[in-house]
């Protein structure tokens, strides 16, 4: 009983506040505080107005796509490796990649900004930041893709090269139609991290910032605040649907390859 | 008989771990072959070897008289039942059959259907093309794997251990119609397994695999009843053995053997051994007998005592002692009509002949 009402506050406490994102975002005051005052729908319009915002959402959306393809790529090759080739060593080296998931991402962006400016003489651009995505996402993609992977039968492959597929062809007709799954449900999660990422974008985005760290700018002027609320709402939204994409679609994978699941990332 | 397959001194190498060891074999075309063994033999490594998915480390592997060395799985005449059967699971029957018809441009669509519908028809999966992959049962699974190698014409079909996921019933099943679909199509098998009585069952020839090396090669009745030493006479059945000095090798060989006394046995009863001084005799349990009160015999008879009985319903498994040999001898009856199955502790009489003995190394 009490187990059952300390999960029940837990919950509470976890999403409530995200539930006030879309009570405000309709509200009709520029000040955040109950009571409600009307409906509007006004924050969503100059959402719609907003050039430099727009600007901020199409770098984050570059980023987020650029992001999730090369850290996919990247988790392909190391699941992969992991579930089908032995060499020595490998526990270690799988256990090293997977470190940048406990890394803080602090000293990530510090350390990257040193990198880039200090050492490579770089200027900052949206690309210094999908380098960093990359290094922070690709763990989750192999840790997505590790399950896909791993659930294969390493016969299946030399089943397509016995029957006059190449290496590359048995790949490609076997292996990658059983993972694609994993390989959406990776480009999906890799996605929303990177699109509302702040602290390595702050640090490392150049003049034009991307909208995690412009919506951060907004929050001086109070008078833009329901703007973010509106902003907020539609980000919670997409998150919620490209997750649930990403679990049934990894779900569906583990049907089609007619093995029992043992628990998702999600 | 022609040959189709040469192994020559083949050796596989794995680091430090010597897989297999100077391999010689000859696999006849039309031949169904198999290879046996304890699990680690590298049996299976051989057959990988062929396949083309290991390379030798030294030695010579030729199909149809060609060198493959550098050939890849892909591009060799020999196909492959796996031991998942490693059926596709995203694609249908009729797909997962038809998978290695891909790369045949030569044949148009209607060409391939009527390929894939006499493959199931064959292995018995007629009206199953449309069937999801993932929701076949083992036997099932097994002969979509099948019907997708044999649609090719393989000159060889490699099976890797194909029985060992598939229960008791349907393993003896599966037997018998491996070997009827293998004289339907005549090509060469060659099957991996560590169930002797499988193979026994199904093969023409049998190579008995230790420890990287073929311990013997021959068919299933020389490999039972004249085993060339005691690693394969103890794996290929049940076997007495009794300690034995060799006095005299002329055309016939006088030897002493433990508990059964002096005794002469002919050249063909000792497949490798001519020295004298001491060896090793074996006995099959169904070639020793109970002489049964009002039953009589002409073979020679040796007192013993029962030490332990095994009813098997159609058998009866005695351990019997007889004086001067350490363990029991195991006797195999069939029970009859009027054969009591006797107690533990019974005297009785051991029926023996030696004719039946095999000298060991």
């Amino acid at each position: 009983m009490s187990l059952r009402v300390y999960a029940i506050a837990y919950l509470i406490f976890l999403y409530a506040p995200i539930a006030l994102l879309p009570i405000f975002a309709f509200n009709d005051a520029t000040i955040i505080a109950f009571p409600l005052s009307g409906f509007t729908t006004d924050w969503f319009g100059e959402l719609w107005t907003n050039t430099s915002l727009h600007t901020a959402v199409r770098n984050s959306v570059f980023i987020a796509v650029m992001t999730a393809i090369i850290s996919t790529l990247l988790g392909i090759c190391a699941a992969r490796a992991g579930a089908m080739a032995h060499f020595p060593l490998k526990a270690g080296i799988m256990g090293f990649i997977m470190l940048p998931l406990v890394l803080p991402e602090i000293i990530v962006a510090v350390s990257l900004l040193v990198v880039v400016v200090q050492i490579f003489d770089l200027g900052l651009s949206n690309w210094t930041i999908i380098a960093a995505h990359t290094l922070i996402c690709t763990p989750f993609c192999i840790a997505i893709l590790n399950g896909a992977f791993q659930n294969l039968d390493p016969s299946m492959e030399e089943a397509a090269m016995d029957l006059g597929e190449s290496r590359f062809g048995a790949f490609r007709s076997v292996t990658l139609p059983l993972v694609m799954p994993g390989i959406i449900s990776s480009m999906l999660i890799a996605f929303t991290i990177s699109l509302d990422e702040f602290i390595i974008a702050f640090f490392l985005s150049g003049v034009s910032p991307t909208m995690p760290v412009y919506i951060w700018g907004l929050l001086r002027f109070p008078a833009s605040l329901p703007v973010v609320m509106a902003l907020g709402t539609i980000l919670v939204a997409l998150s919620i649907i490209l997750l649930t994409i990403a679990e049934i679609l990894r779900r569906r994978g583990m049907a089609r390859a007619g093995v029992a699941d043992k628990g998702g990332f999600l | 008989m022609t040959a189709l397959i040469t192994l020559e001194g083949v050796n596989k190498h794995y680091g430090d771990y010597h897989a297999l060891r100077d391999i010689d074999l000859t696999i006849n075309e039309g031949e169904f072959f198999s290879l046996l063994g304890p699990s680690g033999c590298g049996k299976t490594t051989l057959l990988r070897t062929i396949a083309g998915f290991e390379s030798v480390s030294s030695g010579l592997v030729a199909i149809g008289g060609k060198d493959m060395a550098g050939v890849p799985a892909n591009l060799r005449p020999t196909n492959m039942v796996f031991q998942s059967y490693a059926i596709f699971p995203h694609l249908t029957v009729a797909e997962n059959v038809a998978f290695g018809l891909r790369k045949r441009g030569d044949l148009n669509k209607a060409a391939k259907q009527t390929l894939v519908e006499d493959a199931l028809d064959m292995v018995g999966l007629d009206g199953y093309g449309k069937r999801a992959a993932h929701a076949l049962s083992g036997g099932q699974r097994q002969r979509v794997a099948l019907a997708r190698a044999l649609i090719l014409k393989p000159k060889v079909l490699l099976l890797d251990e194909p029985l060992s996921a598939l229960d008791k019933k349907m393993r003896e099943q599966m037997q018998v119609e491996l070997m009827r679909l293998q004289r339907h199509v005549g090509i060469t098998f060659i099957l991996v397994t560590h169930d002797q009585e499988e193979a026994l069952v199904m093969s023409d020839r049998i190579a008995v695999m230790f420890e990287g090396r073929i311990g013997q090669l021959a068919d299933a009745e020389t490999l039972y009843r004249r085993p060339r030493n005691r690693q394969v006479a103890e794996f290929i059945g049940k076997m007495n053995f009794l300690h034995a000095d060799v006095q005299a090798v002329r055309d016939a060989i006088d030897l002493e053997v433990q508990g059964l006394g002096r005794l002469q046995i002919t050249a063909e009863q000792s497949p490798e051994l001519r020295d004298t001084g001491p060896a090793v005799v074996g006995i099959r349990p169904e070639t020793l007998g109970i002489l049964f009160d009002g039953e009589t015999t002409d073979r020679k008879l040796v007192d013993g005592v029962v030490d332990e009985v095994v009813y098997y319903g159609d058998m009866t498994y005695y351990d019997v002692r007889i004086q001067g040999v350490e363990a029991p001898l195991n006797i195999a009856m069939k029970n009859m009509i009027g054969r009591p199955v006797l107690d533990v502790g019974a005297a009785t009489k051991v029926i023996w002949d030696e004719r039946a003995l095999v000298l060991l190394k």
